[in-house]
């Protein structure tokens, strides 16, 4: 075997290996545990969206605020105002101004995908019924894929795959579309349990 | 007597061609060719936020355009935070339907929506007539089977006008324009309430 290609399979290993039983356990304890601890979670997001036959991602950036146990407001501010607060089996919209509600009751995707974006920030989406999931160990953390089992869901989102830092906290969350074309948003600036006034959740 | 001379003029009148209504006359046609240069940059990655207005509901997104051949686009519609809501390609002889969301897979919808990217990304007709009161110029040209008028502006496409019975059923309007992208589209059908604006970021 060539020596570059023995080298590239040393590199992917010691970046992606999947744990053993013990440390998937460990690391849902993890990851549980922090999830519980929780209250609120403020932080500044990058957001990528990758299509194949596109030159460049689409890269857009904002801020992330999360309040326990299901609040949450995303919003951009580059390249374009835009706002979506998930409350109340609703989500607010605020674009550029103009505000509009979409009822997620009449929509069992959107709403099957609102409970998962909350879950994801969390981290805590450990759900076998839900999902099939595999884990792997990186080096600064932990890789997990989930992989819808509802049918209807997997065809809007095929996998979803969470990486998270050394203490538990999700770093990334990637959402994989059954075209292999994604949405990646990256975490940064990440501050938990500082309190957030209730005005970052008004409508 | 007058009565009938002037409903026969005004017969005259809504029966011309949608430029001769517009108070333009007929011109020599100085190249048979038009070009819409709005999407044929292969190398570019045209990326709009969008705002879609069906009756009284809003739909906001992003909408992406690629040209990924010749006489070939890739249309891709998402949300802001990126679930893909439609994506289409369109060639010269189809238009394929990569993906779309069960909400919106009706037929009137998907059709309405080919009808009007065709439109938009067209990039070489075949010009049928020529118009002009002075300074702009109009040219008719044949899309899907029906007449489209490419109205220029000091050699710029300005506005794309499809009719129907020489009305104005779609009207495709361009601004900002530089460097062949126009930074704002706005589209507004007059027969159904449905418009399009779309602004390059």
């Amino acid at each position: 075997m060539p020596l570059f290609v023995l080298l590239f399979f040393s590199v992917s290993l010691t970046a992606q290996t999947a744990m053993s039983g013990t440390e998937a356990k460990a690391l849902r304890t993890l990851v549980k545990t922090q999830a519980n601890a929780t209250r609120t979670i403020s932080s500044s997001f990058t957001q990528y969206k990758h299509l194949d036959f596109l030159t460049n991602d689409i890269e857009s950036k904002g801020k992330m605020a999360f309040k326990a146990p299901d609040l949450v407001k995303w919003q951009y501010t580059e390249p374009f105002a835009y706002s979506v607060l998930f409350k109340d089996q609703k989500l607010h919209i605020d674009d550029a101004g103009q505000k509009s509600d979409m009822d997620l009751s009449s929509s069992k995707v959107f709403k099957q995908l609102n409970t998962l974006i909350t879950a994801s920030i969390r981290g805590d989406m450990f759900d076998e019924n839900a999902f099939d999931i595999s884990y792997f160990k990186q080096e600064k953390g932990s890789l997990v894929h989930f992989f819808p089992k509802d049918e209807q869901f997997a065809d809007f989102i095929k996998a979803f795959h969470i990486t998270f830092n050394m203490q538990g906290e999700v770093d990334k969350v990637k959402m994989i579309e059954p075209s292999d074309d994604y949405t990646l948003i990256v975490f940064s600036d990440r501050k938990q349990n500082q309190s957030l006034p209730d005005a970052v959740f008004a409508q | 007597m007058r009565f009938l001379l002037s409903s026969f003029f005004l017969l005259l009148v809504s029966c011309a061609p949608y430029p001769k209504k517009q108070g333009f006359s007929a011109s020599a046609l100085s190249k048979e060719t038009l070009v819409n240069p709005f999407f044929s940059d292969a190398t570019k990655d045209y990326v709009y936020k969008s705002k879609i207005t069906i009756y009284d509901k809003t739909l906001g997104g992003i909408l992406i355009i690629k040209k990924t051949a010749e006489e070939q686009h890739r249309i891709v519609f998402t949300t802001e935070m990126g679930n893909t809501i439609f994506d289409f390609t369109l060639t010269e002889e189809q238009f394929k339907v990569n993906r779309i969301l069960a909400d919106l897979d009706r037929k009137i919808i998907v059709k309405t929506l080919q009808r009007d990217f065709t439109a938009l990304i067209k990039e070489n007709l075949m010009a049928t007539k020529g118009f002009t009161n002075g300074t702009t110029t109009i040219r008719q040209a044949k899309l899907l089977g029906k007449f489209h008028y490419y109205t220029f502006e000091n050699g710029k496409l300005v506005q794309i006008t499809r009719t129907g019975n020489t009305r104005e059923k779609v009207v495709f309007r361009f601004s900002g324009i530089n460097d062949n992208i126009a930074q704002e589209i706005q589209i507004d059908h007059r027969n159904i309430r449905l418009q399009i604006g779309l602004k390059a970021f």
